[in-house]
């Protein structure tokens, strides 16, 4: 228990370094932030100087910085992330809009990724050295190693525009959500598969697993019901790894299918320099980040009672 | 006192990959940047192996100047990461105790963040344009020399060499340096292949999306964006290009297999 107290200790600490970065991330980006702030109130006309010292000293920018980041992270805590310097809508109401289209795309590539990567790897690890070994261990190895927005267009060549299956881009429909999920879960499930075979095969090799075919159990019972409980926490550990990374897939699938999720948003600000859609989204992903490697460590724990006695 | 050394297939692998990569703009059939509006998106001919895109300009030329666009920043966004790693990780092996406690936890935070999105992030600050994706890029990938350093910096110090150097008063910087790096350097010599992958698989991706190499670069990320308008009748301008980088990728991280399997 005290290790994931400990774990909480260290997630909190995380949380402040990112709100930290994501406050001072208005204060580094080039330009003058009162300034522009000032300027999209007066509808893009020009302040003056007195006007704008007088719009810093009312709105707290002349206030010791730890003061103005304890100002910002209160505003942030309930929501006020500014508005963006495009479209001039409030930075949370994008957000909101957007996050449960970047979960959505984010679980069903997961899951995609784990129906290709364990009949593959639990095929690969029964049969080593086979001729599905072989090929099994090929496709992954091309799976790592191909560009997602290249595999995305590939996709998009022979199901839509060739074959006419499914939509070019877009979302709305289950049709829409089928190749950027086959995209990043083939991108995903190469490792997968490889790590897979690899902790099947270490488990297979121990005694208890001997003492099992020596009961008589049939291969496939013994490989999916003894062995594989045991070879799951590595496996879970790279799944909960891939997750938190999942946001460096999404940026660029998303952008490729036009999926209007978290992803898309922060290319177009980063495009746009629109710092305070760039900063929310530094937020949103950082605490998704900490949600979800914590969450790993509760399941690590949950699977493995060796791990929660250890700890 | 090298403990190790790379086998010599891979230094022949290693080698003709090298070459081929200087060389690759030599075997260029066509100027990649001559461009002529009568001639676009010419179909595969003698004079245009792989047809000309739409700007008329030749892509197999362009693919082969490409050799010294997406590997060469690729490596550059590995040497920044190898050095900073590098750096920290002898740094955090040699010196130990708070600083060394306290690295290791940014490092673990580091490993798993969504890397591209904070290099793109930093870019964003410093103003976008492929120096400043090469720096984010590179300061990014750190954590992993690091990590790999550190470690086998903390044996190394125990050895008898380093307490040698050490009882003959070398300085800390010396006997980090001069002694311990050149042998921890297999360990990351290693992960430079696989952090090449990442980095040609990050930057290609980030040049497509408009963020990584300027307009008119042959950069193979960059050729898939411009050919992806004309993909439906000439499927060639998006599947060169993406092959190239799945061919390098592959090459790359068998490489690392190897080599990983040699000094493992």
């Amino acid at each position: 228990m005290s290790a994931l107290v400990r774990r909480l200790g260290l997630s909190l600490v995380l949380l402040a370094g990112i709100t930290v970065a994501s406050f001072a991330l208005l204060r580094v980006m080039p330009g003058d932030f009162a300034e522009i702030l000032l300027t999209q109130q007066m509808d893009g006309e020009m302040p003056t100087a007195e006007a704008l010292d007088r719009f810093k000293l009312e709105h707290g920018f002349e206030d010791p910085l730890p003061l103005q980041y304890l100002r910002w992270l209160g505003g942030a805590a309930t929501g006020q992330l500014g508005t963006s310097f495009h479209s001039e809508d409030p930075v949370i109401e994008e957000l909101v809009l957007r996050i449960p289209n970047t979960v959505l795309l984010a679980v069903s590539s997961i899951v995609t990724s784990l129906l290709i990567a364990f009949p593959l790897g639990i095929g690969a690890a029964l049969r080593p050295g086979s001729l599905f070994d072989r090929a099994a261990m090929m496709i992954a190895v091309v799976g790592m190693a191909t560009p997602n927005f290249w595999l995305a267009l590939l996709g998009m060549l022979l199901f839509s525009l060739t074959l006419g299956w499914l939509p070019v881009s877009g979302f709305g429909t289950f049709a829409h959500l089928v190749l950027p999920s086959l995209v990043i879960g083939t991108s995903l499930a190469g490792v997968t598969a490889r790590l897979v075979r690899s902790s099947l095969l270490e488990v297979l090799s121990a005694d208890y697993i001997r003492t099992a075919h020596a009961k008589g159990l049939k291969r496939i019972r013994v490989a999916l019901g003894h062995a594989l409980p045991n070879a799951l926490v590595p496996i879970v550990t790279l799944i909960g790894l891939q997750l938190g990374k999942m946001f460096d897939n999404v940026v660029v699938v998303e952008a490729v299918f036009g999926w209007p999720g978290i992803g898309r948003l922060f290319v177009e600000a980063i495009l746009g320099r629109d710092f305070p859609v760039i900063q929310g989204c530094i937020l949103v992903i950082g605490v998704a980040y900490i949600v979800i490697n914590l969450t790993v460590d509760v399941a690590i724990r949950w699977i493995d009672p060796r791990v929660r006695e250890a700890l | 006192m090298r403990a190790h050394s790379v086998p010599d297939r891979s230094y022949l692998l290693l080698g003709g990959a090298l070459a081929f990569t200087l060389a690759a703009p030599l075997l260029a059939p066509n100027e990649p940047d001559a461009f002529s509006l009568s001639l676009r998106l010419q179909g595969l001919s003698l004079e245009y192996p792989l047809g000309t895109d739409h700007l008329g300009r030749c892509v197999l030329s362009r693919l082969l100047y490409g050799f010294h666009v997406t590997p060469v920043a690729a490596f550059a966004i590995v040497a920044v990461a190898a050095s900073i790693g590098s750096v920290l990780g002898l740094l955090s092996g040699y010196v130990g105790g708070v600083i060394d406690q306290a690295l290791m936890r940014v490092v673990e935070g580091v490993f798993i963040f969504p890397a591209v999105a904070v290099a793109l992030t930093i870019s964003a600050v410093l103003g976008l344009g492929m120096g400043a994706i090469i720096v984010s890029l590179g300061a990014v990938h750190w954590a992993e020399y690091a990590r790999v350093v550190r470690n086998l910096t903390v044996t190394e110090k125990t050895r008898t060499y380093v307490l040698a150097a050490e009882a003959l008063g070398a300085s800390p910087n010396w006997v980090a340096f001069r002694h311990i790096l050149p042998n921890v350097m297999h360990a990351i010599l290693v992960l430079i292949p696989f952090s090449m992958s990442w980095a040609i698989l990050s930057f290609s991706g980030l040049s497509y999306l408009g963020l990584g190499a300027e307009p008119g670069s042959s950069e193979w990320g960059l050729m898939i964006a411009e050919g992806r308008v004309y993909m439906r009748d000439h499927a060639v301008l998006v599947l060169a290009p993406g092959l190239m980088i799945l061919s390098v990728v592959i090459f790359l991280n068998t490489l690392g297999d190897r080599l990983r399997d040699r000094f493992a």
